[in-house]
């Protein structure tokens, strides 16, 4: 048994990984923009479909291009839409956000119908690694350590390069920054079109996993929710240690409570957020109060 | 302040113009009458616009169509249309429902994509008095305790295609690994078939029910391959068989443990892809299959110079059900519910060796189930099965294997 626990708990780690990456895009753009990003799923799938589209014109360069072209997107979407949402009451950007996210759902359907689409990995990740008791498929260890490293360069650009600094100086106080003479609307777009292809990424990682639907966005958003909240809104670290949590706590109830596999993160959350309102490593940020 | 004079009501120019309009329009009728006439008659679609069941509704509304199109899009010799509304829930479902009877002034309903709105959409069809014809969902009660007379259902209930898909389980052994969708399709089937396990003297070596739209198997995989068991006897339905089975063969254990599902859609196979592939299924029909009857192989190349790819079961499920109820609205030349019913119980499909009709006792379509096979090589991204047998074997069975209707609890009110 305790073996089988080590191999459910390497899973949940694995799995956690993918939450992360998909819930660090969303810390981002909220942390950054206070904008709540309900089409951040969305992104997730176009990620996905992008891979798709672009594999049979480019191959596996495709990998890389999808997640580019995702937050290109996003920065047309933050031009033409979302940053009329900033001095607007949070409930509206909620809304709109929403209404965005059933759009891109809907475009999908439209474009590729809704029959999930077959996406294998590459053949050199195909296999498995047997440790003793401990079972991890190559692709799976792959995307792990993918995960971690974009986000250890994700968090060296925003502590050590002056991008970055202007970036964490915005979401605390936009208008010394302004005062300051850097154009915060143009790292504003930026730091969405970000969030967006980090939202990409995890939906091309994903794509041989899951099934390629125009609903896979709704798979994605929820996790990436819970780990954000567990987290604390807006906080790298905290949403980097609550999405790993949430897949070693989601795999080890599959193990003894399947029927509570998917309920068990919000229990989490609500556990989390009773003790702790603010999330893991929440803080308090007067531009939100 | 109003221009108008005091002491009259209405200003005399109106008063007269009103007059004239109301002395003329008798001239107005026979247009009036030509207008209702071009009115269309119009059927009530209610099938998932999205979610993971969206794959299967697809090809459900498009097998719809193409029944319309083939006869002109007309019944009865009149304009006809369908009339497409959402299934986001049972509640969500129930609602759209009343729309479509209320609002669009549908004849009939087709739909009934998930077994959960398939059961909460035939009640309401009975409080609307609205015939409804289910395309797709599977539960055994919705033919069975729950069954009305103005629902007909075409899938085959779950408890009978257990029954009729056990023979082909018993020759991998009988220690099984359950692993079952946690709402009314996936308990049903866990329910019937651990009936028939047990019958077997058999051993359930694992029983998990999962959530729907789990993203991740791993875990459950995990348990499987620890389990040991002979077979995987599933219950996830559409997208969420398509996740598991590209999993199941990512984690290295395709072709180790057979996988046998009932009532699955080609397209939860076509979206696994040809690498991943694998199973033992129960299907209605297969586009590939040498015995379909002319009709249907004219329906099926009509959906493939329509639509560039092949028709799935889901098509064929879609057309037949339209095709019965238009045929049947054509016979009895009425938009009444009570006609249309006694046009659908009278209505006769398929070929005299293998035919297919609603019984009258409980609405229920008898028809042969296949058992179909993932190919051991697929080339083809569309051409998956090989069909290795119907049931039951002798025609004459159907009525035995589809059980008495007062047995299986139907009492048609």
């Amino acid at each position: 048994m305790l073996a089988l626990i080590l191999s459910q708990m390497a899973t949940g780690l694995v799995l956690g990984g993918l939450y992360v990456l998909i819930a660090i895009g969303l810390s981002i753009i909220f942390g950054q923009l206070g904008i709540v990003n309900f089409a951040h799923g969305g992104f997730f799938a176009l990620g996905a479909y992008f891979a798709l589209s672009l594999y049979n014109q480019f191959g596996w360069p495709a990998v890389v291009l999808a997640p580019v072209l995702v937050g290109l997107v996003g920065m047309l979407v933050e031009r033409t839409l979302i940053h009329r949402l900033y001095d607007k009451e949070p409930l509206i950007s909620l809304i709109v956000t929403f209404a965005l996210a059933l759009m891109i759902e809907a475009l999908l359907q439209r474009i590729y119908g809704g029959v999930g689409r077959p996406f294998s990995q590459p053949p050199i990740l195909n296999g498995i690694y047997l440790w003793g008791p401990l079972l991890i498929t190559k692709y799976r260890l792959a995307v792990f350590l993918l995960c971690m490293a974009i986000l250890v360069a994700l968090w060296a650009f925003m502590q050590f390069t002056p991008y970055g600094r202007i970036l964490r100086a915005g979401s605390r106080d936009p208008e010394m920054v302004g005062l300051l003479g850097i154009r915060l609307p143009r790292v504003l777009t930026a730091v969405f079109g970000l969030g967006c292809a980090l939202a990409g990424i995890a939906g091309v990682l994903a794509a041989p996993l899951w099934t390629v639907i125009p609903a896979m966005s709704e798979m994605a958003i929820m996790p990436a929710f819970v780990v954000v909240v567990i987290g604390g809104l807006g906080s790298f670290a905290g949403a980097v240690i609550a999405g790993l949590l949430v897949g070693v706590v989601s795999a080890l109830t599959v193990q003894f409570e399947p029927d509570a596999a998917n309920a068990v993160m919000y229990v989490f959350m609500a556990i989390v957020l009773l003790l702790r309102p603010r999330g893991l490593l929440g803080e308090r940020w007067e531009r939100f109060e | 302040m109003t221009n108008s004079k005091p002491g009259l009501l209405v200003p005399r120019r109106q008063a007269l113009l009103g007059a004239a309009a109301v002395a003329a329009s008798p001239l107005a009728k026979p247009f009036i009458a030509n207008a209702e006439a071009a009115e269309p008659i119009k059927i009530g679609l209610l099938l998932a616009k999205t979610g993971g069941i969206a794959a299967q509704t697809e090809y459900l509304a498009n097998g719809s169509y193409l029944a319309l199109e083939e006869r002109g899009n007309k019944i009865m010799g009149k304009p006809a249309e369908l009339v497409w509304l959402d299934e986001p829930s049972p509640q969500g479902s129930q609602q759209n429902m009343r729309r479509l009877v209320q609002e669009n002034k549908v004849a009939a309903i087709l739909g009934g994509s998930l077994s959960s709105n398939g059961l909460a959409e035939q009640a309401t069809a009975a409080q609307l008095k609205i015939p409804f014809v289910c395309n797709n969902a599977a539960a055994t009660e919705m033919s069975g305790k729950n069954c009305n007379r103005y629902t007909f259902r075409l899938n085959t209930p779950v408890a009978v295609q257990a029954a009729m898909f056990a023979p082909y389980l018993m020759g991998y052994g009988k220690k099984w690994y359950f692993i079952t969708a946690n709402y009314a399709f996936g308990q049903d089937i866990a329910k019937s078939f651990k009936e028939i396990l047990h019958k077997a003297g058999g051993t359930i070596a694992g029983d998990d029910s999962v959530p729907l739209n789990t993203p991740d198997y791993s875990s459950f995989i995990l348990k499987i391959r620890e389990a040991k068991p002979d077979m995987i006897l599933g219950g996830v339905p559409a997208g969420d068989l398509s996740t598991f089975l590209k999993q199941w063969n990512e984690m290295g254990m395709k072709g180790k443990i057979p996988i046998c599902e009932i009532a699955i859609g080609d397209t939860d196979i076509w979206a696994v892809g040809t690498e991943a592939a694998t199973g033992l299924y129960t299907s209605l029909w297969w586009y590939d299959n040498p015995a379909n009857p002319p009709e249907e192989k004219a329906m099926a190349a009509a959906y493939l110079k329509q639509y560039g790819k092949p028709a799935a079961d889901k098509t064929w499920m879609g057309w037949v059900a339209a095709k019965s109820l238009f045929d049947a609205m054509d016979a009895v030349k009425s938009t009444k519910a009570d006609d249309i019913i006694r046009g659908l119980e009278s209505w006769k499909g398929g070929t005299k060796e293998n035919p297919y009709y609603w019984r009258k006792g409980d609405h229920q379509m008898l028809l042969r189930n296949l058992v179909v096979q993932v190919k051991p090589k697929v080339t083809d991204k569309w051409n998956y099965f090989d069909v290795k047998g119907m049931v039951p074997k002798d025609v004459a069975d159907l009525e035995k294997v589809f059980g008495d209707p007062v047995a299986n609890g139907c009492h048609m009110t």
